[in-house]
């Protein structure tokens, strides 16, 4: 008997592209070093909607807020790995994910391995700055509304991009000063100076990864000290430093660390940090626990304990599913809460009023969700990747 | 004694058989990759064991250091006393040694150094962690120490900069540790 007369099934029509629904406050954009890409996941719905291309090495998305644009910093070589070196910033549809354009910038971008604040998008949405690095440092000025390559702007000695208002962003100084540059109106510089020293990069520097909420970036050294950076006047300010452990956490060891071991809530004011126990020079150690600051009172709120993210091979994740024959679901539960150490490197916090917490591992494609406001494990949502190495959540809102 | 090994054979044939099409009949393909993936996640998990070593790699005694046979001596371990401060892949593991590239990479000329105690003499030496480039990542015996790391901006004590700036190609392959002399004056 012939197949078609037992066909339930309709034809389909061919060609069909997904569209996506209006950005979110809950959409992640997680980076994956291995699949050189940045990963699009909705964690509410735990499903993943896309991913944005990316160059050769690490990179940065830089996310505008007033247009559906998405920049990205890249790298290509005319062979793969040799020829012709060319550093653009391409342009992403947030309402695609398509391709929308390229500006060529000098070929000097820094691929260092942590690519937080390598590059960084003025508050008025108009300039990007790349951090060029080529054993000298500089900044390369995109217009992004005229699609143009400004100039490049020399930083003498002093590195990354922190933006600072309209016009301005700032680089650290290895001496433990901020360079300061402005721009006009075209994008080309209009004065630049140099500050006063406002931390000691010697005895305790602070890491690369600040984050900002409102018009304070929040630069925390290796022991844990706070040291805001109001970018809100016409000069920087250093506002009073703080400490994210006291007494008895210092004790105890407690240190923050991690690749990406700082997040911010802008309008509730809280800095996340990622914390481990370990000696000195543990900057960099998976974190155990997250813990919960109001910036206003300069006070822990809240440790949130931390679970293993998941784990993948392969873009397969490895979790039960029906025919895993009992007891074997029951165990590999257990094995990740309680055996699996959390082995978390990144954070980051949706800006919606009930925001979520988001963790991930370098090792695995994998997120772990929790309620930033109780730190309630809400659910891991993966398969997502094959690594993940940094998280933003870029877009605010209520939810 | 032949017919019996025989027969012996011909059991654990059907036996395996019987356990293929039954394993084939009630798992899915995802569920079998799952389950390999579960199995290959520990033994990935393996290398984080102290014990753990790159049979695969070029091990080169240098006398003065501790032996092959302690970790501390084993350019193919993390442990090894050199790599106290490196972030990369070991390119012991990657068809050089410590202080050579692969063959076909280029060694970047310029480095970020580390100061790394040697438990053999108990001095401090000056070790330069130049990148070897131009090939795409080794991928093997990944370490990543911080002993005295800086932030990038304070790029001569960074081990989180690619190096491989320092020649016309960018592309990281992996990382050595070449001893540059005894620290008379380390902070």
């Amino acid at each position: 008997m012939p197949c078609s007369v037992w066909a339930q099934v309709a034809p389909e029509q061919t060609g069909l592209v997904e569209k996506l629904p209006p950005a979110h406050p809950r959409w992640v954009f997680a980076t994956d070093l291995v699949l050189e890409r940045a990963s699009v996941v909705d964690i509410d719905q735990s499903r993943f909607l896309g991913v944005v291309p990316a160059g050769y090495g690490t990179f940065l998305p830089l996310f505008s807020r007033q247009r559906p644009e998405i920049y990205l910093p890249s790298t290509y070589y005319s062979r793969r790995t040799r020829g012709e070196r060319t550093d653009v910033v391409e342009i992403y549809s947030t309402e695609t994910l398509g391709f929308i354009g390229e500006i060529p910038i000098p070929p000097k971008r820094a691929l260092n391995r942590i690519a937080l604040n390598h590059a960084a998008l003025s508050d008025d949405e108009r300039f990007l700055a790349v951090f060029n690095w080529t054993t000298g440092t500089s900044l390369s000025i995109v217009d992004v509304e005229r699609r143009q390559f400004v100039t490049e702007v020399d930083t003498p000695g002093c590195s990354l991009a922190y933006a600072a208002g309209p016009r301005r962003f700032f680089s650290l100084c290895p001496d433990g000063s901020a360079f300061v540059v402005e721009l006009d109106d075209d994008g080309r510089e209009h004065r630049r100076r140099r500050t006063a020293t406002f931390f000691d990069p010697r005895r305790d520097p602070v890491t690369e990864k600040a984050v900002r909420a409102g018009a304070v970036w929040y630069f925390v050294s290796f022991d844990g000290v706070v040291h805001p950076v109001d970018v809100s006047g016409e000069e920087l300010r250093f506002l009073p430093t703080w400490s994210l452990v006291d007494e008895q956490a210092r004790q105890q060891s407690w240190r923050t660390g991690g690749a990406q071991h700082l997040a911010a809530h802008s309008r509730r004011g809280l800095l996340f940090a990622l914390m481990h126990r370990g000696g000195p020079d543990t900057h960099k150690e998976a974190g155990s626990e997250v813990w919960v600051f109001d910036v206003r009172e300069r006070q822990r709120l809240q440790r949130i304990p931390l679970r293993f993210p998941g784990a993948t091979i392969y873009g397969f994740a490895i979790e039960p599913d029906r025919s895993w024959w009992w007891p074997l679901p029951w165990l590999w539960q257990r094995a990740l809460d309680r055996w699996i150490p959390p082995l978390v490197k990144s954070i980051a916090v949706t800006q919606d009023d009930d925001p979520l917490l988001v963790t991930s591992c370098e090792f695995s494609g994998a997120l772990g969700v929790y309620r930033a406001l109780t730190g309630e494990f809400v659910r891991r949502v993966q398969p997502i990747g094959w690594m993940t190495d940094l998280l933003f959540a870029p877009y605010d809102g209520d939810h | 004694m032949f017919s019996m090994s025989k027969g012996l054979y011909r059991w654990f044939d059907t036996l395996c058989q019987h356990w293929a099409r039954r394993l084939a009949q009630e798992t899915s393909r995802r569920s079998f990759l799952a389950r390999v993936g579960a199995l290959l996640f520990g033994v990935s998990a393996y290398p984080l064991l102290p014990v753990a070593r790159a049979h695969t790699a070029r091990r080169e005694a240098v006398p003065g250091e501790p032996g092959l046979d302690h970790p501390e001596g084993d350019p193919s371990q993390c442990q090894y006393w050199r790599h106290c401060a490196i972030d990369g892949f070991l390119c012991s593991c990657c068809g050089g040694s410590q202080r050579s590239c692969p063959p076909g990479t280029i060694q970047s000329p310029v480095t970020w150094i580390g100061t790394c105690r040697n438990p053999a003499d108990g001095k401090l030496y000056i070790i330069s962690y130049n990148d070897c480039c131009a090939k795409h990542v080794c991928g093997l015996c990944y370490c990543h120490r911080n002993e005295g790391d800086k932030p990038v901006y304070y790029p001569q004590r960074s081990n989180d900069i690619n190096w491989c700036h320092g020649i016309n190609n960018v592309v990281y392959h992996c990382s050595t540790a070449i001893v540059l002399g005894e620290a008379k004056n380390a902070q």
